[in-house]
């Protein structure tokens, strides 16, 4: 009621009130500060997630498993061609050989853990699409998009990281020009492959790995049938 | 001033009294957006309180930072051994039995990493499918008990009350106790009675054999509220022995209905409903069924009857008789029986005719509230005109020559009151609250020393009851169970019992002291005693529990001769009538605490969240009662109060009453809701009361319909008179015709609407498909029966939230798709018309959502479907007001973590508003598909052609034909893929699929069937979803008199 009574009198600006032109101007030049930085951070590695390499369980290497030792992909994530899921491998697949090679190495305590108990080891996930993204590996397993082109050098990988951003921008990035990422199906789960082995690109005689992987690209995603660009860019073909 | 006093519109399509009236309330009812929010209190709050409220949002907004954070850690848990052939994120079916008044619906489940997430009816077995294309359909609630199991609110303890307090404890405990008192009671016998519910499981009924074996003095009783005592009673009348009947209406072309819910609520609806739509289809070739109804209230049968004739109850008899007495039953001197009134005697004549002319290709049969000789009368009828034998089949009767349900509850109760029971055994059932009134069991059941209660719930009857035991759900534990015709099917568990429960048979393989424990060993003895008696066991179990039924082990067909020789009169009553019927949310009051049902309209009177006394427009009239107006009936001494519900269509001078409500002990959900009708419902007139008093209280009672809902303003009508003038009110939604008119002209059902229209912007431009698949729909309003199987398949499927009543009286209901019930004539015209509709996004091709919204949240796909990205929606329902089909719906609150059952408060503070999965109820969230997004607060929402499924099946289909070379051939072939209401209903009134395949269904629906047609073509939306007209088949001789009224 104060306000009502104030009225009364002369209105007399405050005290205050000769801080208030510095003030604005200062935020108009702030803005211009604000927007680059809230850009910038947006867009920075740490927010995308590119390198988050939390620490799981058990220390797994990937780059001793799967690179010096050469064990295929499917060897472990088994469901990978077959389901939307690639599944992570049940205790049981790491007994399959931990029963008898490095039994009492204290890395793999969770792990005889697990097999005594009966209760899983927990792996961290790396790879968190949001919620309403709905990722089928199956369906890009299928039509040549390799391991690689979504995990990065796994097989070099002792602590695997996340490798690439997972936007929807980058998604929709091989969605629009699939060409630049497709591959022979039995080449698919093959990390160190290169376009310029194909025979396509020896037929032609192309060096240049961007020009092979173009030239063998535009072939594959006519023999895969795969769909055309606004098919590929359609909402509900992610989302549900 | 009421409402059904008025009626000057003219409408020929109605759907509520209100609405027909036109009355200034409803015009003011229609402008308003959130009917019952008054939306300018937020104009009078303060500016000071406005700013404040914003301001410490704005604040808190920022500070929790959401936007820049990573979303929660996931853990990834595998199996330590994986199960053979488990493949994460797969859908798995399993075929099992649910049980429901002592009749097994067949049932297909879908589970999803080992949580059973969906229901549908199992396509092998003979009492799910439709004949012509194997489609297995399951009804409302067998869908909706999925729901049921994940009911936070289902008992977790076995509880103790002995003592002064009750004591949650474990089985242990009930173990220790049953031990010795169970030892003590066979030296001790005669004074041990059990109370089951109804149950046709063979396992049950062998270890009911076992029990008395150890207890041989025990005395076994059985109680089911809604029961078809009645039918039993009438197969005595008539063949002096009980006989269970099976109607063959795929191979009737009249059928005469004495007030029997065929279609709705007949224990094997869903396949006759699938028999009945097979026969009504082929209207397209010339020639239909014809169903007469008579009724005492409407029923989903009523509603698609080519002749209906509303009665009360004592009626039923006067026009059986008098069908019996012209097809040359002998009935006896009829002299003293009343007239035929002038309405009734040209529904008799037609059936007379009809049923002299099909012969034996036509059906009578009787309802469980007609009495016992009205039964008779129908079985004499049947035999008379060589019906038996060919479209009605008569079988054993499991029930045999067990006494009546009331019968047996009463003696029960004698008992008790006579000391003779000190040990009382209650396996499920909840009798406490649902036995009839004048028996006063709650107070006999407190005098009983030893009382156990082995229920899902701690229901009314477990807190009166020493022992409650938590049973397991039946998605959770080993049975089995005899459908309709007796075909045995085993009941098999998907998950582990969630809150430790026993099934029925492990409670009484448990007391009898039996070998065997466990739910699976029962069930392999039973079925390898009774069933698979020699050859390999396993395989022939395995095959029995994969296809969800063993074969040819239906009831024995008999042949019975009517022996009757007299059908004497039932005693007639006068006054009003009262029919007990279950209701379609919670059946006897079972289903009380679960949602979806609640939230599910009631297929006639659209009501949710409440049950009421239909009333007659007359009478309500004659009484003065509108909507909600609460009304005193008493009858035979007991009285009631509960809120009216004018019914046009309801006979005058009958009230029905839905059973099922005003319980204490449901749940958080189902607690006091609606009226106990049970307070009046008493044994001798366990389902038709007659002399009751009917008086008006002069309080009012808020009901909750969605009768009134999306009803066109002044301005929608205006800008509709605009383009298609008065043609708006005689139907340009709903079509239809007679199938004599049909017959003549085939566009007959399109003559009185506007056209069709398909303006192009551009010349030149064709609808060309470049995808292998345009989807599109087509529904059939000439096999809808409104029976909401497509409305709870589609909350379960696409995980829509329940939002409550006051949030339904507010239009704020999220069901994607709903059915519009029309009605056409007069409102007191007790033989009114009625149409059914489901309505759900009808994808435009030209759709005028996506023109209006800014930030292009919904736009089109290349395969036709108009998406709804949740992500790019920010709330400005500009959509919604733009859609004319009225089908979208706005998340204005996290519903999923809102308890239904407290108002939404203020509506702009201390809303639920935090992180879902935090508020979200874990065991809740596990019914959820993972397949579809859990939409959150501010986003709309709407039918999506079930686009998981369409991606599941396209992604398996291509890969599976890259696999095998053939990477063109990825088209998804008719029947391969299936929307949740298509696969739900029962009559395959929705038939879904892709418009680019040239034989599929759909597409033959779409462009050559004569019935199609565009609901709201007149605005170029050009929608993918196309309609069927309604055909009628009414008699000549009744065809005549509806025109009259019309």
């Amino acid at each position: 009621m104060s306000e009502q009574d104030s009225t009364s009198k002369r209105f007399v600006f405050p005290r205050w009130a000769n801080y208030a032109l510095p003030g604005i101007v200062l935020m108009v030049l702030g803005g211009g500060l604000y927007l680059p930085v809230a850009l910038g951070l947006g867009a920075s590695p740490k927010t995308t997630a590119v390198g988050y390499a939390p620490t799981q369980p058990i220390p797994y290497s990937h780059a001793l498993h799967a690179g010096k030792l050469g064990i295929d992909c499917r060897y472990c994530h088994t469901t990978v061609e077959s389901a939307a899921f690639a599944a992570i491998p049940p205790t049981q697949t790491c007994m399959n050989c931990h029963a008898s090679i490095k039994t009492d190495s204290p890395y793999l305590a969770p792990l005889r853990e697990s097999w005594k108990s009966g209760k899983p080891v927990e792996w961290v996930k790396i790879h968190d699409l949001p919620d309403y993204a709905y990722f089928n590996h199956s369906a890009h397993i299928n039509h040549g998009v390799g391991c690689v082109s979504c995990h990065g050098r796994i097989d070099q990988m002792d602590v695997v990281a996340q490798a690439m951003p997972l936007s929807m921008g980058w998604c929709l990035e091989c969605h629009r020009e699939p060409e630049k990422h497709l591959r022979p199906l039995d080449k698919v789960t093959a990390m160190g492959w290169k376009a310029t082995e194909h025979p396509i690109a020896k037929e032609k005689n192309i060096t240049d790995p961007v020009e092979a992987q173009l030239a063998v690209g535009k072939a594959l995603k006519q023999e895969y049938r795969i769909h055309d660009i606004n098919y590929m860019q359609a909402c509900y073909t992610c989302h549900r | 001033m009421s409402q059904v006093e008025h009626h000057q519109t003219g409408l020929a399509y109605w759907r509520s009294l209100e609405q027909l009236a036109d009355t200034p309330q409803v015009r003011a009812l229609v402008e308003q957006e959130f009917p019952g929010y008054d939306a300018s209190s937020i104009a009078t709050t303060s500016r000071r309180k406005f700013l404040k409220i914003m301001g410490a949002a704005l604040a808190l907004s920022g500070l929790t930072l959401t936007g820049c954070r990573r979303w929660p850690k996931e853990k990834l848990v595998p199996h330590t051994v994986s199960p053979q052939g488990s493949v994460p994120g797969a859908l798995e079916m399993y075929a099992t039995n649910w049980e429901q008044g002592g009749v097994a619906h067949p049932l297909l489940v879908t589970s999803f990493d080992g949580r059973p997430i969906k229901i549908e009816g199992n396509p092998t077995h003979p009492f799910s499918w439709t004949i012509k294309d194997k489609m297995g359909s399951a009804d409302a609630f067998a869908q909706a008990s999925v729901l049921e199991m994940y009911d936070p609110q289902r008992s977790r303890y076995v509880v103790d009350r002995r003592g002064s307090a009750p004591k949650e404890t474990n089985w242990e405990a009930f173990a220790g106790f049953a031990k010795t008192h169970f030892a003590g009671l066979k030296n001790n016998p005669g004074t041990f009675a059990i109370l089951s519910e109804s149950s046709s499981s063979p396992s049950a009924q062998d270890m009911k054999k076992r029990l008395l074996a150890v207890f041989p003095q025990a005395k076994w009783y059985e109680y089911e509220p809604v029961s078809r005592d009645n039918e039993v009673e009438g197969s005595r009348l008539a063949f002096g022995k009980a006989v269970r009947t099976r109607l063959n209406i795929d191979k009737a072309k009249v059928v005469v209905s004495l007030d029997a819910d065929l279609l709705g609520t007949h224990p094997a609806h869903v396949r006759y409903a699938g028999d009945w739509a097979q026969r009504r289809r082929s209207g397209d070739e010339g020639e239909m069924i014809r169903v007469y109804m008579a009724e005492a209230g409407f029923s989903v049968t009523g509603t698609v009857a080519d002749v209906r004739i509303a009665v009360d109850p004592s009626r039923l008899y006067v026009i059986g008789a008098a069908i019996a007495g012209a097809v040359g039953v002998n009935i006896g001197d009829q002299k003293g029986e009343p007239k035929l009134t002038d309405l009734e005697k040209k529904f008799v004549e037609g059936a007379i005719a009809d049923l002299k002319a099909a012969g034996s290709d036509a059906i009578v049969t009787a309802g469980p509230s007609a009495a016992p000789v009205v039964h008779a009368l129908a079985h004499a009828i049947n035999a008379k005109i060589g019906a038996a034998g060919k479209t009605v089949t008569l079988l054993e009767d499991p029930a045999g020559d067990q006494p009546t349900h009331i019968a047996s509850i009463t003696a029960l109760t004698k008992a008790i009151d006579a000391g003779q029971v000190q040990t009382l055994l209650i396996l499920g059932g909840n009798p406490a609250y649902d036995a009839p009134v004048d028996l006063a069991f709650e107070k006999a059941l407190a005098k009983v020393a030893n009382s156990i209660h082995l229920a899902l719930y701690d229901d009314e009857t477990s807190r009166l009851c020493k022992w409650h035991l938590p049973r397991a759900h039946y998605l959770e534990s080993w049975g089995d169970a005899r459908a309709w015709d007796g075909s045995a099917g085993i009941t098999q568990p998907l998950i582990e019992p969630l809150f430790g429960g026993k099934s029925v048979i492990e409670l009484l393989a448990m007391l009898a002291g039996d070998e065997v424990s466990t739910g699976e060993a029962i069930v392999r003895r039973t079925w390898k005693d009774q069933f698979i008696r020699g050859g390999d066991f396993e395989r022939d179990f395995r095959r029995a529990l994969e296809a969800g039924l063993l074969y040819n082990t239906g009831y024995k067909t008999v042949t019975a001769n009517v022996t009757a020789t007299s059908f004497a009169a039932p005693a007639a009553g006068k006054g009003f009538y009262i029919k007990f019927q279950a209701d379609s949310h919670t059946y006897d009051g079972r289903f009380a605490n679960n949602g979806w049902l609640q939230e599910t309209h009631d297929p006639i009177t659209k009501l949710v969240w409440d049950n009421a006394a239909i009333i007659s427009v007359a009478d309500a009239k004659q009484l003065g009662l509108d909507y909600g107006d609460i009304i005193k009936i008493e009858v035979g001494g007991r009285f009631m109060e509960i809120a009216a519900f004018p019914q046009p269509g309801q006979p005058v001078g009958v009230i029905t009453l839905p059973l099922g409500y005003g319980r204490t002990a449901a749940g958080h959900v189902g607690d006091k809701l609606g009226f106990n009708t049970y307070s009046i419902r008493a044994s001798g007139a366990p389902f038709v009361a007659s002399d009751a008093k009917v008086t008006k209280t002069g309080a009012k009672y808020t009901l909750a319909t969605t009768q009134t809902h999306d009803l066109i303003d002044e301005v929608g009508a205006k800008g509709r008179e605009d383009r298609i003038g008065k043609k708006g009110e005689t139907g340009v939604i709903v079509r239809e015709a007679t199938l004599k008119e049909f017959k003549k002209d085939p566009e007959a059902p399109h003559a009185k609407s506007e056209g069709h229209l398909s303006l192009q912007l551009f010349n030149g431009v064709t609808d060309k498909m470049r995808d292998p698949h345009a989807w599109g729909m087509a529904v059939d309003l000439n096999t809808c029966i409104g029976c909401n199987a497509c409305v709870v398949a589609c909350y379960a499927e696409n995980n829509i939230p329940i939002v409550g009543k006051d949030q339904v009286l507010m239009h704020r209901q999220m069901n994607w798709i709903r059915i519009d019930r029309y009605f056409k004539g007069a409102p007191e015209d007790t033989s009114i018309e009625v149409v059914h509709q489901p309505m759900m996004c009808v994808h435009c091709e030209n759709a005028p959502c996506e023109q209006v919204c800014p930030v292009a949240a919904t736009v089109h796909d290349t395969e036709g479907l108009n998406t709804m990205v949740y992500n790019r929606c920010i709330g400005t329902r500009y959509c919604s007001n733009n859609c004319p089909y009225k089908v979208r719906r706005f998340n204005y609150f996290d519903f999923h973590s809102k308890d239904p059952r407290t108002g939404a408060g203020e509506p702009w503070v201390g809303m639920p508003d935090t992180q879902q999965r935090e508020q979200i109820d874990p065991i809740k969230a596990m019914v959820f598909n993972p397949d579809v997004t859990v939409r959150m607060r501010g986003v709309m929402e709407k039918c999506t052609y079930c686009t998981q499924r369409l991606s599941r099946a396209k992604i398996a289909k291509r890969n599976a034909a890259n696999a095998a070379g053939k990477p063109d051939q990825a088209m998804l072939l008719d029947g391969e893929v299936m929307t949740a209401c298509q696969q739900a209903c029962p009559t395959q009134a929705i038939v879904f699929g892709n418009l680019n395949d040239k034989n599929a269904k759909v597409t033959q629906l779409h462009l050559k069937n004569e019935r199609a047609y565009d609901v709201l073509g007149e605005l170029n939306t050009r929608p993918r979803t196309r309609y069927l007209a309604k055909l009628r088949n009414p008699s000549d001789e009744t065809a005549a008199t509806t025109k009259d009224h019309g």
